[in-house]
């Protein structure tokens, strides 16, 4: 006999994070991409063995088919379905490592002020901005290497990195990113006589 | 045998390579215990330094970066519940708990023992399995080095936890990009858009540097940091109790760790998950484990140190790296011109017995500085965060262009630090996608090899015995977890309708 317990043992379907599925769905546009591109290459040469395009093809077939099923997974598979298996254990013992190390990380005994501050000072939203201003900083400073040159482009970015995102002193910004360039110049130009580019200003 | 440890003993003694061993693994240990910097961004990040050493002095220091980072990064598990690297995270549990009853420097020096007792077991192990094994590798042709390939493939696979799906596509996707540029044995360029800069394809050392260092720093900001808590040198005394209990769970760990090791692809994170779960099931102790027990901080470490050691047999014997970090160090061997795999012993018995025998001296110098030292390592993470990682991100392209003095090779690094980033904070697995990187290259010449081999008819793999087992076996581990998934839906769904039925008569 039945009761409706026996309903609220079914498991419930997984509801998938957007940024799974965005990412899934970007790694089956590459493998479909891929797949065409190999038919392009030609997949057999002649005799019929195998051509350039083969391997792109079947990893590019693999990759759509594979994400395919991933977002099928996403929607339409039920929760605590992967027990029993070998695995299993060991994605209970992450799943019991990571809720350990965000536990700690929410905690924060010694920091008397807001919960949300890490131990640099910072929130959890200019944490989460901090990664896409230094990608930013980076990204300008490659393009301006033709210009100042590797390590001048570089060094730039740090103290613009220190002084602005991170707000830190000037001094030791300044004195970190001496230091920096100092110890890669030496390292890399001296010790390792690699030609770095020194761009139109031509300094190092 | 003995012939060549006396000759691995005489190289690995020499002046300059004991110092740079020591160098290794004491830059591995603080880069280790920096958080977001495990021993796979340590090996990237100072590859490009060693260019200008003799190969062997080169890869006795990077091997040194390898093991010190896996004792730096237990340090950071125990003391900030924060990983250097993903083989220290199940440390977090009962190391960490160790700490807060006031046990730290007891931890820290139970994961420093554990780790150097599996080193030297595991060293056995590597040592008596390596030769054998390349020498039997020996007798292989493309069909069965294929089929080894597709083998490693299919372990990554199988190991790859609940998502086993996106575990194989990122290892597909790897090998996607290893694509790029002109392919081997042909003269068609594939996927370079018309560049002329990815003609030679993507340097896959500067993708690693991109997705390890760049990306894991990155993803290391957005995390934040910890306080440590604070190691005294008196606490460093293990009481009796403790090394009694420990020893057997570091035995246990090893054998597993080494085990788990040797597989391609299984990796050393693995290894470690796995110990901890078989101490949860066998130790006397087993009802404090979660609160502090140190067979729970011995077993995975030692499994950490042995699944280390392990997996340079098949990145040494056969080609195929058995972990991220043996991936980049393949790439390392690429560069010096050497080409790990069975015919290494012969070509260079200098090179491999000397890299193996200091594997002793660096577990050796990681004991003694570990055992009495931890506490002053565990100074470094009192360094702000924000002043490392910036010099970091530095050394990450200055390196990077130092692989090939060529300014698109810092457009890579930024790229796949772009990606890596994403990679690791939406959780789609690193490892899979740069072992795939990796064997790429390996798995197209040995399929075109084949198909040439059998007239462009590929069931030649079938028909000859080893090169059989091997890819029923690649088969097996490839569509065995996948349509075990798909049974048990299928069977949660058929009990959910059934239920239903019920419910509605």
């Amino acid at each position: 006999m039945s009761t409706a317990t026996d309903t609220e043992k079914i498991p419930p379907r997984n509801k998938p994070d957007l940024a799974d599925v965005v990412g899934t769905s970007i790694l089956g546009v590459v493998g479909g991409f891929a797949a065409i591109m190999g038919f392009h290459y030609g997949l057999t040469v002649e005799g019929g063995q195998v051509g350039p395009g083969m391997l792109p093809c079947l990893t590019g077939a693999f990759i759509f088919l594979a994400s395919a099923a991933e977002i099928f997974r996403l929607f339409f598979a039920r929760v605590g379905t992967s027990g029993g298996r070998i695995m299993s254990v060991v994605e209970d013992i992450e799943a019991t490592a990571a809720e350990s190390i965000d536990a700690v990380a929410e905690s924060h005994p010694d920091d008397d002020s807001s919960g949300d501050l890490d131990t640099f000072g910072r929130t959890e939203k200019q944490r989460n901005r901090a990664p896409f201003y230094i990608f930013l900083t980076f990204g300008v400073a490659l393009a301006l290497i033709p210009v100042l040159g590797l390590i001048i482009s570089l060094a730039a970015a740090i103290l613009f990195l220190l002084l602005v995102v991170e707000k830190q002193k000037w001094w030791t910004s300044a004195a970190t990113t001496i230091g920096a360039a100092v110890f890669v110049y030496i390292v890399f130009g001296l010790v390792l006589s690699v030609p770095m580019p020194t761009g139109l200003l031509g300094l190092i | 045998m003995i012939d060549n440890l006396m000759l691995g003993l005489e190289t690995a003694v020499s002046p300059e390579n004991l110092l740079w061993c020591f160098v290794g693994v004491l830059l591995g240990t603080v880069i280790g215990l920096l958080p977001g910097l495990g021993s796979t961004t340590g090996v990237a990040i100072l590859l490009p330094v060693t260019l200008a050493f003799e190969p062997v002095t080169a890869l006795i220091m990077l091997a040194g970066i390898y093991y010190g980072s896996q004792y730096g990064s237990s340090i950071s598990s125990i003391l900030i519940s924060t990983p250097g690297d993903s083989s220290s995270v199940v440390l977090t549990l009962d190391g960490y708990q160790m700490a807060r009853k006031g046990r730290a420097g007891a931890a820290l020096a139970i994961s420093a023992l554990a780790s150097f007792f599996a080193a030297i077991i595991s060293l056995i192990g590597l040592i008596a399995l390596a030769q054998p094994i390349a020498k039997f590798a020996l007798n292989f042709g493309p069909a069965e080095n294929l089929a080894i390939i597709l083998l490693g493939m299919a372990t990554i696979v199988s190991f790859a936890g609940e998502n086993i799906l996106r575990g194989i596509t990122m290892a597909a996707a790897g090998l996607l990009v290893s694509m790029v540029g002109v392919a081997s044995g042909f003269s068609t360029a594939r996927f370079t858009f018309g560049s002329v800069n990815l003609l030679s394809g993507l340097d896959f050392v500067a993708v690693m540097i991109g997705i390890f260092a760049v990306g894991e720093v990155l993803h290391q900001i957005r995390r934040g940091g910890e306080k440590p808590i604070r190691a005294r040198f008196k606490d460093l005394l293990v009481t009796k109790e403790e090394l009694t209990r420990s020893a057997p769970a570091a035995a246990r760990g090893t054998a597993l760790g080494f085990a788990v090791g040797v597989l391609p692809g299984a990796g050393a994170t693995l290894a470690t998950f796995l110990a901890y779960g078989v101490e949860k099931q066998v130790s006397k102790f087993k009802h404090l484990i979660g609160k502090g027990a140190p067979e729970a901080v011995a077993s995975p470490e030692a499994a950490n140190n042995a699944a280390a050691n392990a997996s340079f047999i098949p990145t040494l014997a056969l080609g195929i790296p058995g972990s991220g970090t043996t991936a980049v160090l393949l790439g390392a061997f690429v560069i010096f011109g050497l080409q790990p795999g069975p015919l290494l012993f012969q070509q260079e018995p200098e090179l491999v017995w000397g890299l193996l025998v200091s594997f002793f001296f660096g577990n050796l110098i990681l004991l003694v500085l570990n055992l009495p030292m931890a506490p002053v390592f565990a100074q470094i993470l009192r360094i702000p965060y924000v002043f490392l990682y910036p010099i970091v991100l530095m050394m990450s392209f200055v390196g990077a262009f130092a692989l090939g003095n060529n300014t698109f090779t810092l457009w890579i690094v930024f790229f796949a630090g772009l990606l890596g980033y994403f990679m690791k904070r939406f959780d789609f697995p690193a490892a899979p996608f740069v072992l795939g990187l990796v064997l790429g290259p390996l798995l197209e010449k040995y399929l075109v090899q084949t198909s040439a081999l059998g007239d462009g008819n590929l069931f030649i793999m079938f028909q000859r015995p080893f090169s059989l087992i091997l890819t029923s076996a690649a088969l097996i581990a490839l569509a065995y977890p996948l349509v075990s998934a798909v049974v048990r839906n299928l069977r949660t769904r058929k009990a959910g309708a059934k239920v239903k039925e019920d419910v509605t008569q």
